[in-house]
C-alpha cells in the first residue's frame, strides 16, 4: 500500500521539505558558518576560527549573566509555570465554580501580545502613577512605593511575574488530555472508595505524564525566545540584571554591529535548546506507553 | 464594397478602442497627466505616452504621536503636489525611532536599504562603511542654490574625507525649559553656574517641587542632554570631548565629574519613575506640572499649548534657558542619505531630499514641527511667533549663548547610546562608581565594529 502511494507521498512532502530547506536549514548553515567570522552590517564576513567562541566562554561577563538568567527562567517556566497550569487544569476539570468563565478569563493574558502585556505591567507598576503603588500608598507611607522594574532587588522578579503565572495554554492542553481519560476509570475508583484527591493524585496526574512533558518542553523553550516583554519593561536592566540570551543577541548584532559574534551566541542558544528538549524527552519518556 | 466598408469601420473602431486604452493606461494618477495624454493623443498619434513616475522607497518614524509627524506629513504632501508626476514616494511608516534604526540596520546587513534613508543613530556609519550610500558632492556642485540653503557648516558636519554623505535637515539648539511659576515660588532664576544649578534643585525640592524631569530608558535623552552640558562646559577638554566624533576614551575627569553630578540628580532631584522611564514619561512630568525643568529642544514647544498634553494656559508658564556658563547644545542632525542603487532612483531620491532640506522644506519643518532651520534665510512667520512666543525666546537664547557643544547621541557610537539605559540605574543604585561607569563606556565603545 505504501509502495503504491509512494509517488503521492513524495509529491505532497516535497513542498514542505523544500520550505524547510530554504527557511530553516539554509539559515542554520549560514548562522553556523558565520559564527566563525568577524562580520558587521554592510561588510563581508572574515573567517576568524574559534575566536568568537573563545571570547564567549572566557571573557564575556554579559554573556554569562544572560545565559544564567535564561537558564533560571527556563527552569522556573518548566516547573512553576507548568505546575500552576496543571493545578488549574485539575481544578477546572471538576467543572465547578463557573469553570468556563474562569477558563476564559485565565486565557486573556495569553491572547494579548507580549509587548502589550509589557506595557500594561509597566503602567501598573509605575512608581508615580501606577495602580500598584497607589494601592501601596493607600495602606501606608508613600516611601513604600517602588520602581519595581528598575530596582536591583525587585527587577528580576517583577519581569518574571509578567509571564510566570499565566499558564492558560498549559491548562488547555492538560484539560484536553483529562477529557480523553475514560470515565470508567473514575467510576471504578469511586466504587473502590477513592476520594477526589486520591483520584487526582493516583489516576489523573500519572496519566498526564506525556502531556506534562510536552508542556514542559513548550514552556521551557518559550523562554529561549522571550524578548518582547523584557524589552518593553527593563530592556535587560538595571545593569544586566534582566538580560537574557535573545536580548544579548539583539544587542550584539544591532547595537555593537557585530553579527559574527552575535551568531556564535545564537549557535549556543540552539545547542542549549536541543539539550533541554532531549533531557525533557528522556525525563518524561515522551512517546512511550502510559503503562 | 459594403464588406470593405464594414472591415474599415471595424478597423477604425478597433484603433479607437486601442488608442483609448493606451491613453488610460499611461495616464498615471494626476489630473494633469490625464489632460496631457489626451492632448497628445488627439494631436499626434505618434507622441509617446506620459512617463510613469519613478518610484522611491522611504521609511519614516515620524508618524502617529511623534512630535514631527505633522511636519513629515506636510512635507510629503507638498512634495507630491509639486513633483508627484515625476517621483512617487512609497512611504513605509515605522512607529518608533528605535524600531526604525533596527530595521535599517537589518536591511543594511542584507545590502538592501531604502532609496532615502535618515542616517540617525549610527545608520550613517553603517551605510558609509558598507558602500551603500551615494555622496551628494556631484548633486550639490550642480546646484549652488541648494548648497547655499544648507550652508557650509551643516555640510561640513556631515562630510568625511571630502565626501558629503548626508544632508542635514535641522539645526538643534537645545537648552532647557522651566516652569516660571515654580521658579518664582522657590525664589530662583535660571542658573549661571553648575553650583547655582545644584542649589536651584535643592531650593525647588525644599519648596515642594520635583526639580527635574529625567529619564534613563530608551536613549536617556533628557538626562543625557544635561550630562552633555556638564561635560561640554567643563573647560577646554570637556568642550573638545563634546565636539569629537566617536570618542573611544570615557575615562576623563570631565566625564567622571559629570557622572557624579548625574548620580546626585537621579538620587535626589527627579521623579521616582525616572530610572527606566521613556521620553513620554519625562515630557508628561514637565507638561503636567509635576517637574520644574526639562532639557529639550524647540520641537517640544507645540506640546505646551496642546490640550492633550498640557493643562490649559501651561504655555504661559514656560520659560527657556541656556545651560550654565551661557552654553547651549548646538548640533546639526545627520539628515538624509541616498541609498538608491540605480541612476534613475538616485536622481529621484536626490529630488525628494532636496525638497525636504531646501528652503521650502525647512520652512515647512519650522512652521509645522518647530524645527530650527539650517539656513538663516528661513525665519518664523508672524503667525508662528504669535502662536509660540517661546519660539522667539528660544531663538534669542540661541543667539546670546557663547559656548556650543554637540549632543552625546550625535558623537558616540550607537552601542554607547544604547548602554545608558542600563548604566544609569547602576550608577544611581550605587552598584558602580562614576569611574567604573566611565570604564564600562570605554569598553562598550571598543566593542563597536
Amino acid at each position: 500500500m505504501v509502495r503504491k502511494n509512494r509517488g503521492y507521498i513524495t509529491l505532497f512532502l516535497l513542498p514542505t521539505v523544500a520550505l524547510f530547506i530554504i527557511v530553516y536549514a539554509v539559515s542554520l548553515v549560514i548562522l553556523f558558518g558565520t559564527s566563525f567570522t568577524e562580520w558587521s552590517a554592510g561588510r563581508s564576513p572574515v573567517f576568524t576560527g574559534l575566536a568568537n567562541y573563545i571570547k564567549l566562554f572566557t571573557d564575556d561577563a554579559d554573556f554569562r549573566q544572560s545565559a544564567l538568567n535564561t537558564g533560571i527562567w527556563v527552569v522556573l517556566q518548566s516547573t512553576v509555570h507548568v505546575a500552576i497550569g496543571t493545578l488549574f487544569a485539575v481544578i477546572l476539570s471538576m467543572k465547578e465554580f463557573y469553570w468556563k468563565f474562569a477558563r476564559t478569563v485565565y486565557m486573556f493574558p495569553n491572547i494579548i501580545s507580549g509587548a502589550a502585556v509589557g506595557m500594561l505591567f509597566l503602567c501598573m507598576l509605575n512608581p508615580e502613577f501606577g495602580a500598584v503603588n497607589s494601592i501601596v500608598r493607600l495602606f501606608g507611607n508613600a516611601d513604600y512605593s517602588q520602581n519595581w522594574f528598575m530596582d536591583y532587588a525587585t527587577a528580576f522578579l517583577s519581569v518574571t511575574m509578567t509571564w510566570l503565572p499565566y499558564a492558560a495554554v498549559v491548562t488547555i492542553l492538560i484539560l484536553a488530555e483529562i477529557a480523553a481519560i475514560p470515565e470508567s476509570l473514575f467510576e471504578s475508583a469511586r466504587i473502590d472508595g477513592a476520594s477526589n484527591f486520591k483520584i487526582n493524585l493516583y489516576i489523573i496526574i500519572p496519566m498526564l505524564r506525556n502531556i506534562i512533558g510536552t508542556c514542559v518542553i513548550l514552556s521551557g523553550t518559550s523562554m529561549l525566545q522571550k524578548m518582547d516583554i523584557i524589552l518593553m519593561t527593563t530592556g535587560g536592566g538595571p545593569g544586566n540584571q534582566t538580560m537574557n540570551l535573545p536580548i544579548y543577541i539583539y544587542k550584539t548584532a544591532l547595537m555593537d554591529n557585530n553579527f559574527g559574534y552575535s551568531n556564535s551566541v545564537g549557535v549556543f542558544l540552539i545547542g542549549f535548546g536541543l539539550i533541554f528538549v532531549l533531557l525533557c524527552r528522556n525525563l518524561f519518556r515522551i512517546g512511550s506507553s502510559q503503562n | 464594397m459594403q464588406k470593405s466598408l464594414y472591415k474599415a469601420g471595424c478597423t477604425l473602431a478597433g484603433m479607437l478602442m486601442l488608442t483609448m486604452s493606451i491613453t488610460a493606461c499611461g495616464s498615471g494618477n494626476s489630473a494633469e497627466n490625464n489632460g496631457a495624454a489626451a492632448t497628445a493623443g488627439s494631436g499626434n498619434a505618434a507622441a509617446p505616452a506620459a512617463k510613469a513616475p519613478v518610484k522611491i522607497s522611504y521609511l519614516t518614524f515620524r508618524v502617529g504621536t511623534h512630535a514631527s509627524a505633522k511636519m513629515e506629513e506636510e512635507q510629503i504632501k507638498q512634495f507630491n503636489a509639486k513633483y508627484g508626476n515625476e517621483v512617487e514616494v512609497v512611504v513605509e511608516e515605522i512607529p518608533s525611532d528605535a524600531a526604525y534604526v533596527d530595521k535599517i540596520k537589518i536591511l543594511a546587513a542584507s545590502g538592501d536599504v531604502p532609496d532615502v534613508v535618515m542616517g540617525k543613530d549610527g545608520i550613517n556609519d553603517v551605510l558609509i562603511k558598507g558602500n551603500l550610500a551615494t555622496p551628494f558632492n556631484d548633486y550639490l556642485d550642480k546646484d549652488a542654490e541648494w548648497k547655499a540653503a544648507i550652508g557650509e557648516d551643516a555640510l561640513a558636519s556631515n562630510t568625511r574625507d571630502g565626501k558629503i554623505w548626508s544632508i542635514s535637515d535641522q539645526k538643534q539648539n537645545i537648552g532647557y525649559f522651566y516652569n516660571k511659576e515654580m521658579f518664582e515660588k522657590a525664589g530662583i532664576k535660571p542658573a549661571e553656574t553648575w553650583d547655582e544649578f545644584m542649589s536651584n534643585n535643592e531650593k525647588l525640592k525644599a519648596a515642594g517641587f520635583v526639580p527635574l524631569a529625567l529619564m534613563t530608558g530608551e536613549n536617556a535623552w533628557t538626562s543625557n542632554l544635561i550630562l552633555a552640558a556638564m561635560i561640554g562646559t567643563n573647560g577646554e577638554n570637556g568642550k573638545t570631548f563634546m565636539n569629537t566624533l566617536h570618542p573611544t576614551d570615557f575615562n576623563t575627569p570631565e566625564m567622571i565629574q559629570a557622572l557624579n553630578m548625574m548620580k546626585e540628580l537621579l538620587e535626589k532631584y527627579t521623579t521616582k519613575d525616572a530610572l527606566g522611564a521613556g521620553y513620554a514619561n519625562a515630557a508628561n512630568a514637565f507638561s503636567q506640572g509635576k517637574a520644574a525643568m526639562i532639557a529639550n529642544g524647540p520641537w517640544m514647544i507645540g506640546d505646551f499649548s496642546d490640550p492633550t498634553k498640557s493643562s490649559e494656559g501651561f504655555d504661559a508658564k514656560v520659560g527657556v534657558a541656556a545651560y550654565p556658563n551661557n552654553s547651549l547644545i548646538s548640533t546639526y542632525e545627520v539628515g538624509y542619505m541616498i541609498g538608491a542603487k540605480t541612476p534613475e532612483t538616485r536622481d529621484a531620491a536626490e529630488k525628494f531630499i532636496k525638497f525636504k532640506t531646501g528652503l521650502e522644506g525647512q520652512t515647512l519643518a519650522l512652521e509645522y514641527g518647530n524645527v530650527m532651520p539650517v539656513s538663516s534665510e528661513v525665519q518664523p512667520s508672524d503667525a508662528l511667533k504669535e502662536k509660540y512666543p517661546i519660539m522667539v525666546e528660544s531663538i534669542t537664547v540661541a543667539q546670546k549663548s557663547q559656548l556650543h557643544y554637540r549632543t552625546l547621541d550625535s558623537i558616540v557610537y550607537p552601542n554607547v547610546t544604547d548602554a545608558w539605559k542600563n548604566l544609569y540605574p547602576k550608577l544611581a543604585a550605587g552598584r558602580a562608581t562614576a569611574e567604573e561607569i566611565a570604564k564600562e563606556l570605554t569598553e562598550i565603545a571598543a566593542k563597536n565594529k
